[in-house]
């Protein structure tokens, strides 16, 4: 086992670095510079401010003194300097990252909240009104995109109860209730479709788990309905949807770009864009490695709960 | 003594009702201190520092922190050498012919960190703007510079008087100062600072400024205006969604907003909470066309003519404007502008008359320089990727094509935007100009100068820059409005940069938002915000 993660770990380090380059060479390919930003939000370009500005930030250098130059700091745990800001890049990423962490987790949990269990019931139910009913939930859930159910959820609120979520950031240190009450319509609005794939997995998967001998036999012993569905048939059918829900904590990030546009929330995700717009390279660059970095140990992660939930796997053998 | 009886009623009813009218408006419009007014400008600002921007987002929430020497009445709606008021000068005056300008400045004021300001802060804020050799600072970015061109050096004789001495009168000047684009910035700060803080002698102190997200301040209590700021403080809060600004407007959350609004979003905004109250005004952006003089087919008049006959005003008017433009030259029109051509004038213009009829002529202009049926001109219209651009740019193929141009519209990104348009990287552009003052010498220079950074048609024209220079120095108002009108009808023939139209602004606010106020000739100097108060 020791010797699987250690290469899981190896290999992870290979694909960050692969992912380092792929993105310092996409930021580079993107037509201009953060200087011409600069100066396009100034209204002029003048060359020699130009050169100048490109020399303190030190865009002017050979693009493999750049890239070498950023690695040494990620390997010594300098995120560098937001261009746009002037600010420490870690100063400007720090206050971010609770807001999306909070909203993916809630977005998340909500999903997997929802998404199992009505799985499990609609493929018990196989064929009847509710599994029809929970089937037409997860078919709206698919196509109702994040970006337009967050628009209709402020505009529905507004429309009926003259009342949107807070427009400025509460922590939840400072106002836990208030706190919830910003975050939960958001997770809503992204945790939806999540929760709509992992209702259709869980449904199809339990259907052939429930197929099973060893669940016939469980039925014929007359073992109780809740012991036979919830301990038997869903453990072994949980590990297409242990991978699913992996996948869709990597996905999520996406889906929280427009959430938090929509809803005003000042979170890494929608800052990302903002940082991609002004070719702020460090920013951008750091907070991608960030993201590429949770992807990866979520993917690890789900890897090692599949030993959990089959024993029949085995690590580290041939 | 019978006769004046009957009067005796009127004349107390009349003395009663002077009181009444006297007395009322005064209570009923008293203003009442307190209270934090809540915002959302047109986006996050790149900084606080104005001079170093050339966005109505830096204005708009660095204003408050800030004075300029002078500045423009907010009370009153247009801005004119006349509605200048004073700030951190105490008054001015023009002396030598309108070759030196002299202000006297107020001794009681401090900056927020509590330092006095002095005449050292004038001389060292405008050395830096101006570019002056000897300047202690320099700044990183300096769009402006060209506006100070004509100052050949600046005195502080003594801490409360400076002096910016000219090489040539230019009147324009003042008027510039009052810019919301022109404070003083403190000597004694670092001006790489203003990127995140601010310090300033405004009636607002930065409380927090979280870049992306909000800028807010408090009521500075040393203020050196008694009584102002009405107000305990100003939020910004940035809310990049249109949509969810309108909501936010009309759950209460925000007082006022509708900064890059149109008219639709104002009225969407109405009709979910119809307390709300639209405030429209003209103001100094217009809509523009480029037209690359260094590239041929370009370079030619009678293309250059078809193209501006092409683009039927009044079809923009309802297209893509929907209704909220006023039709004008390089010059914001007369009333609302105070240089631009008066509407028979206006109504003159290529552009202007009947559709059909300049259509006709566009084609037949096309077939005299080569372009028929058989061998259209092909071009492609570039625009900014931003909705308030590519709307009217599409709005532009479609005319284009109505007289056998074979456009295509092509979206450029909006960092690599004015790059391009710098080096003349395109062949026709749809474009938006705002101009901070309206005032010749700010316009002109600017963007038809030959050589000028903001010149982004390449229109070089050497009777227009002499033209330019002698208004410019002209001090007789009269005769210097008939020279700006020569130019504008010039550059208006000679497809310089044809202006589609000047748009409208729209503000929407609470009916408990009092005192703020919109000028019609210009959005960026009218953020200083010291006299709004809720009335609540």
């Amino acid at each position: 086992m020791r010797t699987y993660v250690a290469k899981r770990l190896v290999i992870a380090g290979v694909t960050l670095l692969g992912m380092s380059l792929l993105l310092f060479v996409l930021m580079r390919l993107a037509p201009g510079n953060i200087t011409d930003i600069i100066f396009e939000s100034a209204g002029y370009v003048d060359e020699a401010d130009r050169h100048r500005l490109e020399a303190e930030l030190g865009i002017d250098k050979p693009l493999v003194v750049q890239y070498g130059r950023w690695l040494g700091d990620l390997v010594r745990g300098e995120l560098g300097k937001s261009y746009r800001y002037d600010l420490p890049a870690w100063e400007v990423i720090k206050p971010r990252l609770p807001v999306t962490l909070e909203l993916a987790v809630l977005a998340m949990g909500f999903s997997i909240m929802l998404g199992v269990p009505f799985g499990v019931v609609s493929a018990v139910r196989r064929g009847r009104p509710l599994d029809y009913a929970l089937r037409v939930i997860s078919l709206a859930g698919l196509s109702m995109p994040a970006f337009w159910l967050s628009m209709i959820i402020i505009l529905t609120l507004v429309r009926s109860l003259g009342w949107i979520p807070s427009m400025t950031y509460v922590p939840p240190t400072e106002n836990l209730r208030a706190n919830l009450f910003q975050f939960l319509l958001p997770a809503l609005a992204v945790g939806y479709r999540s929760s709509a794939l992992i209702m259709r997995i869980t449904r199809s998967t339990m259907l052939e788990v429930l197929r099973e001998d060893y669940i016939r036999t469980a039925w014929a012993k007359g073992q109780r309905e809740a012991l036979v569905v919830w301990r038997h048939a869903l453990k072994n059918a949980s590990l297409p949807v242990v991978t699913l829900i992996g996948i869709e904590f990597a996905f999520l990030i996406g889906g929280l770009v427009v959430t938090e546009t929509v809803f005003n929330l000042p979170g890494v995700a929608r800052y990302l864009v903002d940082a991609i717009q002004f070719r702020d390279y460090p920013i951008v660059q750091n907070l991608a490695m960030l993201i590429a970095v949770v992807v990866v140990l979520a993917n690890l992660a789900v890897d090692l709960l599949y030993t959990w939930l089959d024993p029949r796997i085995k690590y580290g053998s041939a | 003594m019978p006769s004046t009886r009957p009067l005796r009623p009127f004349l107390f009813t009349s003395l009663l009702l002077a009181l009444v009218v006297a007395v009322a408006p005064v209570t009923a419009q008293a203003p009442k201190t307190g209270g934090v007014l809540v915002t959302s400008p047109l986006s996050a600002t790149p900084s606080l520092s104005p001079h170093e921007e050339s966005t109505i987002a830096t204005v708009q929430q660095a204003s408050p922190c800030f004075n300029n020497l002078v500045y423009y009445d907010p009370a009153r709606k247009q801005e004119s050498v006349d509605t200048i008021i004073p700030e951190l000068a105490e008054k001015w005056s023009w002396q030598d012919n309108y070759r030196n300008l002299v202000f006297f400045l107020r001794k009681d004021v401090k900056w927020h960190d509590g330092k006095p300001f002095t005449s050292q802060d004038v001389k060292y804020t405008f050395d830096m703007v101006r570019g002056a050799p000897d300047a202690k600072a320099r700044l990183k970015v300096n769009p402006r510079k060209l506006w100070y061109e004509a100052v050949e050096a600046i005195e502080a004789p003594d801490p409360y008087t400076v002096v910016f001495r000219l090489k040539h009168p230019q009147p324009s000047l003042l008027l510039m100062l009052a810019s919301g684009y022109s404070p003083v910035y403190p000597a004694h700060v670092p001006v790489a600072e203003f990127k995140n803080k601010c310090v300033g002698t405004g009636p607002f102190k930065l409380k927090d400024n979280k870049p992306g997200e909000l800028v807010e301040y408090v009521r500075n209590p040393d203020y050196f205006v008694k009584g102002r700021p009405y107000l305990d403080g100003i939020k910004f809060v940035i809310i990049r969604d249109r949509s969810t600004q309108i909501a936010a407007l009309q759950s209460g959350q925000l007082d006022v907003a509708g900064s890059g609004w149109n008219k639709t979003n104002a009225e969407n905004a109405r009709s979910g909470a119809p307390k709300l109250i639209i405030g429209e005004a003209d103001s100094n952006v217009n809509d523009n066309v480029l037209i690359n003089f260094k590239k041929a087919p370009f370079n030619d008049v009678r293309i250059r003519r078809a193209i501006n006959l092409a683009l039927d005003r009044k079809a923009y008017l309802i297209g893509p404007r929907q209704g909220a433009a006023t039709f004008g030259g390089a010059l914001l029109p007369r009333p609302a502008g105070v240089w631009g051509l008066t509407a028979p004038e206006v109504a003159k213009l290529p552009g202007m008359g009947d559709a059909k009829k300049q259509k006709a002529e566009a084609k037949k202009l096309l077939a005299e320089a080569g372009f028929t049926a058989s061998n259209p001109l092909k071009i492609v219209v570039a625009t900014r990727a931003l909705a308030i651009y590519v709307d009217t740019a599409s709005w532009m193929v479609d005319q284009l094509e109505q007289v056998g141009v074979q456009a295509t519209l092509e979206q450029i990104e909006t960092g690599v935007w004015h790059p391009k348009m710098t080096r003349l990287e395109y062949q026709v552009a749809l474009n938006l100009t705002g101009v901070g003052v309206d005032d010749p010498d700010a316009q002109l220079f600017e963007n038809y100068h030959c050589g000028s950074q903001r010149n982004f048609s390449g229109y070089c024209s050497e009777e227009i820059d002499r033209l330019m220079a002698q208004q410019s120095q002209t001090l007789d108002r009269a005769k210097r409005l008939a020279l700006v009108n020569e130019i504008d009808r010039k550059l208006q023939a000679d497809g310089a940069r044809p202006i589609l139209g000047w748009g409208k602004q729209y503000e929407v606010h609470w009916p408990h938002v009092k005192g703020w106020a919109v000028h019609e000739n210009s959005i960026y100097n009218v953020g200083r915000r010291q006299d709004v108060w809720l009335d609540k």
